[in-house]
């Protein structure tokens, strides 16, 4: 009986948090703390070293610095904004530490 | 129950007129207005200057990390000091709870260093703001009365003209500008950070601030809501010549955070509580210190109301927008003292760096077929790109117009090309087209208009650029 309880209680906050535009764990604003890209709005969970909180960020826009998009979720330098793709190379120990860093670059640009 | 209310007023009447008197400051009543209202039903006599020891704190451009005490009490001090009559002073002072060496205070004296050469003076009254709020609504009184004091050994041992001086206060220090320019004429400027609404709202213009105070009296309001129920702290009344409502003065970007983000802030757990407490009302300084280092990224459009802001009142007048925070003086010269209250509106970030710059955009669509979805626009210019801002959701209707206003993150200067993106997050097999067919943009601060075409149409999430014509 206390698990149905607190199943439906789970469920109850889910749902909340899924429909209401700002929610606790998902729906997240700029600025609030995150685990995975997966919560923010914004679509970027962001942190500026190994150390630091991450937080909820803008993605990058053309000509900024930014990171392909990654399983680990938290990125350094934000993923680009749809349109755009990132100009990084892929090497082996950039993809292991999560610094695979380039611009983002209009892909229409280039030809 | 009449008469007992009756006998309660009586009683209250008798009881007033009580009366303090301290060297150098003279006396202080409980008289109405300053008490006995239904403003400010509670009567307190302000603490001595003893007791709330308002401390100055100067800062120069020679010593901008250390302070130097000093008083006007001991005018050798100010002598054996880095302070200049030459230059412009400027004093910042904290409001209830707060205290002078709260680090906000110097950053906002760091920052003017930036930009010119003042002295910079925090007044420190935190011994009379750590009380029950109706006692430091009173010792205010006294701390505006010690500025005047500090003004008034400037002008007799320097020659030192008041039209030199800037105060700026912020909540309850907003209000000790009352005091000081009643008893100093031609104070040359008072900025008023999200006055104190509590007891002040409503008063006669010797309680509070107001335009009479000094030559130009700008205010910025964040927090405008009323105390009861929305704990707002801040006035919500136009009382300056120039009044700022950034956001619509009630509810700031960014203090909407749950409790755990906004206490876990990036500049610290004390900054993070502060805003968990106050987050609208400690907007207002932010904003101040930021609008030091961008002087064009804080425009005040003028309008009636925030509502019709948001959809017109743009762009800026010919003579130009007033700027909020530390350039609003520039348009000193541009209000008569007859008319009545300037409201202007504007958007600012929701961290910082705080300071937007607004467009308007005009974008008429173009394709075979309508399609529900969103639409993004980033513009490019001379000062670089911005980030692509939603414009639009909803159904998109090949020549339809939508006209919105954005409040971009950079300024773009002179805008060279346009970016159109349209998603709908919806797998379509039939690979629908959408196109910006033209796309006017206007820039609010100098109203140039600038028009860009574009002939073909794109797939969802493919940018398309469109070239000036």
């Amino acid at each position: 009986m206390e698990r149905a309880w607190v199943l439906l209680l789970f469920t109850c906050i889910l749902a909340e948090s899924f429909a209401s535009p700002r929610g606790l764990i998902f729906n997240l604003d700029n600025g609030e703390l995150c685990m995975q890209s997966l919560q923010c709005k914004s679509g970027c969970c962001h942190r500026t070293s190994g150390l630091s909180l991450a937080r909820c960020s803008d993605k990058a826009a053309e000509n900024q610095e930014c990171s392909r998009k990654h399983i680990y979720g938290i990125y350094y330098r934000c993923p680009c904004e749809s349109g755009l793709t990132c100009d990084a190379d892929w090497t082996i120990v950039g993809g292991i530490t999560n610094s695979d860093f380039g611009i983002c670059k209009d892909p229409a640009k280039r030809k | 129950m009449f008469a007992f209310w009756s006998l309660a007023l009586l009683l209250i009447s008798v009881a007033r007129g009580k009366e303090v008197c301290y060297d150098r400051l003279g006396c202080f009543t409980d008289d109405i207005p300053w008490a006995g209202t239904t403003e400010r039903p509670i009567s307190k006599l302000p603490w001595s200057p003893e007791r709330i020891n308002t401390r100055f704190l100067l800062y120069t451009k020679k010593n901008p990390d250390n302070f130097q005490e000093i008083t006007a009490i001991d005018p050798k001090t100010i002598g054996y000091s880095n302070f200049d009559a030459n230059k412009t002073t400027r004093f910042i002072t904290h409001g209830f709870v707060d205290q002078g060496e709260e680090n906000w205070l110097s950053d906002m004296c760091r920052r003017m260093f930036q930009v010119e050469d003042v002295n910079c003076i925090c007044i420190d009254w935190s011994k009379g703001s750590r009380c029950p709020y109706t006692q430091a609504a009173n010792n205010i009184r006294v701390v505006g009365a010690e500025v005047a004091y500090f003004i008034n050994v400037l002008v007799a041992d320097y020659g030192y003209s008041p039209s030199k001086v800037h105060f700026i206060g912020h909540s309850l220090g907003a209000h000790a500008a009352a005091e000081m320019g009643q008893r100093i004429p031609g104070i040359k400027r008072i900025t008023g950070i999200d006055p104190a609404q509590p007891y002040f709202e409503g008063t006669p213009v010797e309680i509070r601030l107001d335009k009479s105070d000094a030559e130009f009296v700008d205010v910025i309001h964040t927090d405008s809501a009323p105390t009861i129920p929305y704990l707002g702290f801040g006035m919500r009344a136009a009382v300056g010549h120039l009044d700022f409502y950034p956001n619509g003065g009630e509810q700031m970007p960014g203090c909407k955070k749950n409790a755990l983000s906004q206490i876990v802030d990036i500049d610290g757990i004390w900054e993070g509580t502060r805003d968990f407490v106050a987050c609208n009302h400690l907007r207002g300084y932010k904003y101040y210190s930021d609008s030091i280092l961008y002087p064009d990224g804080f425009l005040g459009y003028p309008c009636a109301a925030y509502n019709l802001f948001e959809t017109s009142c743009f762009p800026c007048p010919a003579r130009g927008c007033p700027k909020m925070g530390h350039y609003a003086d520039q348009y000193k010269d541009q209000i008569s003292s007859t008319s009545g209250f300037t409201k202007l509106y504007l958007n600012t970030g929701d961290a910082k760096i705080f300071a937007r710059w607004r467009y308007k955009l005009s974008v008429t669509l173009s394709g075979k077929s309508s399609v529900r979805g969103y639409v993004n626009i980033a513009l490019y210019g001379t000062g670089g790109n911005t980030k692509q801002h939603q414009i639009f959701q909803g159904y998109l209707q090949p020549g339809s117009t939508h006209t919105v206003f954005i409040d971009s993150e950079i300024k773009v200067g002179t805008v060279t090309t346009v970016k159109f993106l349209w998603n709908n997050n919806v797998i379509n097999p039939t690979f629908p087209k959408m196109g910006a067919e033209k796309i006017m943009v206007e820039d609010g601060e100098n109203g140039h208009m600038y028009n860009f075409c574009g002939s073909d149409t794109v797939r969802e999430d493919v940018l398309q650029t469109l070239t000036p014509c």
